[in-house]
């Protein structure tokens, strides 16, 4: 057995296997989700659902990010919200625009699209690394966010964690082999792709259903913020 | 050698040549020493070879070939320094070779018994192809004897065993899903014996020969890395000595064999180079007397001095793309699985709910 091997293993059958539970998990949460059926809504509508929808999204794209003091959010605790801001704009960044994961969408989808340089999908993704440290230490001393934090918090940390960092290794050839880092890198990958319907990680999905359904609300009521 | 028309220059022209090809120090370790410059004297290398080419008896070589296609022995052919003229007029003497031998059928069995016998514990065994060992090793067969039967006979006596191309080393084509023969590698059946691997589809000619020399000059094998490969050309990937690698890193690539980046030398990587996890020395050492090498040329590296090369994804996709695509089936399936899985805990919720609204006024009647 060698890391030969266990590349092998975990791009191949394993990375299969993770694939399968994800799309089984997520799609079983998907379902249960909407089988839960909506309540009858007797109140008459003030507004428009689709504009307070589109409003919301409009904020949550062009406002939130550039000024982010009009939400509460950021005057009470602004670690969490720019470091959080910071790690989904890398990670975003780092999947979607880094050549090495945008051939993965194309062996799955069948088309890829443009990518970003090395250096600079390098710089978001460093950011995003120290942006998750920084999360954790804040998860660490702040007694309110340590007080609710149980194993699974902390094994959403890890779980995001160590693919980024082996990833980042990786493409920098630090301290180990380049088929040890991208091994590890795979099994990481592969173990979170199982993780994320069983965990909060799953909000890379219903964040969107929550978006929209306050967003209809607030436009129905006329009380788009 | 002078009879043969080598001048001393020419002699120690090559010998240099070879120090570096072997990727000796040829610098006396001054600095190490941490004697004053004046006075510091090291190994000098150049010597060592040319005291040991002169002195050693030539060595004897065995060369068998089984599930293979004779591609590394024409490559050998096309070794530029030392060339296999050089080895073969001068150094080696090759006691079996069944595509370059002359003889045919029992005298030339008969000479390799002979041979076996003569030089037992003293020659080097090359194997090229790998080693059958489903039936009983009877897919290949030599002189009415199997391939692994001849490989064990041949290796009992040998003094050190170099297994040249990917297929010798690690099975190599022949192993290639679904791997009917059941093929393997030299170094998976003989385990008593030291195996160097020498991968690569064909091995580098020079890597053959360089191991070679460094059995003659030292009389034991270079130092190995952990799958048996020598250091000396193995010890860094293609990635990290390609020409295109800065390309590689300022993210300019070529997207298709014949577009503007693929004139301009851009990197293969996403029409699907290996390089990053292929150790060799094509792109140091380079292909038909330095001139060029597969990715030079404008074609990805295959990765052919990695074991399972063959099964390695596809050759022309993206090294980070998982091996195999999903089919349509496999995701509808987990789909399927998602959601009536979803739907029966739903409905079975469902249910519960509409039994507990029905016995909830009673079991307060009952309270």
């Amino acid at each position: 057995m060698n890391w030969d091997n266990i590349l092998e293993f975990a791009r191949g059958p394993f990375f299969q296997v993770a694939l399968f539970i994800f799309i089984a998990g997520m799609l079983f949460r998907f379902t249960r989700i909407v089988l839960l059926g909506w309540g009858k809504d007797r109140v008459k509508s003030k507004g428009s659902k689709i504009g307070g929808v589109a409003k919301t999204y409009a904020k949550a794209i062009l406002i939130l990010p550039f000024l982010p003091w009009v939400k509460n959010t950021f005057n009470r605790n602004p670690i969490i919200y720019i470091a959080g801001g910071l790690f989904h704009l890398g990670l975003f960044i780092v999947i979607f625009l880094g050549t090495a994961h945008m051939l993965v969408w194309k062996s799955l989808i069948g088309f890829g699209w443009f990518t970003l340089p090395l250096p600079i999908v390098d710089w978001f993704a460093a950011v995003a690394i120290v942006a998750m440290l920084a999360l954790f230490i804040n998860r660490l001393v702040n007694p309110v966010l340590k007080l609710i934090s149980g194993p699974a918090e902390w094994l959403n940390l890890l779980i995001v964690f160590v693919p980024m960092v082996t990833g980042y290794m990786m493409t920098h050839h630090l301290l180990q082999p380049y088929e040890m880092l991208f091994s590890w890198h795979m099994l990481a990958v592969d173990v979170l792709l199982i993780w994320i319907p069983l965990s909060r990680i799953s909000h890379f999905m219903f964040y969107f259903f929550a978006r929209t359904i306050h967003g209809a609300q607030f436009g129905k009521r006329g009380v788009t913020p | 050698m002078q009879k043969q028309g080598v001048t001393r220059r020419q002699f120690m022209q090559m010998c240099g040549v070879m120090v570096g090809a072997m990727g000796l120090r040829v610098q006396p370790p001054v600095r190490e020493s941490g004697l004053p410059v004046q006075m510091a004297r090291g190994f000098n290398p150049i010597t060592t070879v040319a005291h040991a080419l002169q002195t050693k008896p030539r060595v004897p070589v065995i060369w068998l070939e089984f599930q293979d296609c004779a591609g590394c022995s024409e490559a050998l052919t096309r070794s530029h320094n030392p060339s296999l003229v050089d080895l073969v007029l001068q150094y080696i003497t090759v006691e079996y070779h069944e595509t370059l031998m002359a003889a045919a059928g029992l005298q030339a069995e008969q000479n390799k018994e002979d041979a076996m016998k003569k030089y037992a514990g003293q020659y080097v065994l090359v194997v090229e192809g790998s080693v059958p060992a489903g039936i009983d090793g009877n897919y290949c067969t030599i002189g009415g004897r199997s391939a692994l039967d001849l490989l064990k006979e041949a290796a009992a006596g040998a003094a050190a065993i170099i297994s040249t191309g990917n297929c010798a080393a690690f099975g190599g084509i022949p192993k290639a899903k679904p791997n009917p023969t059941d093929a393997k590698g030299v170094w998976e059946i003989i385990t008593d014996k030291p195996v160097v691997n020498i991968p690569g589809c064909p091995a580098i000619p020079e890597a053959t020969t360089g191991t070679l020399f460094n059995f003659i000059v030292f009389g034991k094998l270079p130092e190995l890395d952990y799958l048996n490969r020598p250091k000396t050309y193995y010890a860094q990937t293609i990635h990290d000595r390609c020409l295109r690698r800065p390309f590689y890193e300022a993210g300019k690539f070529a997207e298709s064999f014949d577009d503007e980046g693929a004139r301009k030398g851009y990197c293969l990587y996403k029409l699907g180079c290996k390089g990053p996890t292929t150790y060799n020395a094509c792109a140091s050492i380079k292909w038909s007397g330095g001139l060029s090498f597969p990715i030079q040329s404008g074609h990805p590296c295959l990765g052919c001095s990695e074991p399972n090369f063959w099964d390695g994804g596809g050759f022309y996709q993206g090294q980070s793309a998982p091996l195999d695509r999903p089919t349509i089936v496999t995701a509808g399936a987990a789909a399927a699985v998602g959601v009536v899985a979803g739907a029966g805990i739903a409905m079975a919720n469902r249910a519960q709910k509409g039994r507990g609204d029905k016995t909830e006024p009673s079991e307060g009647a009952k309270s």
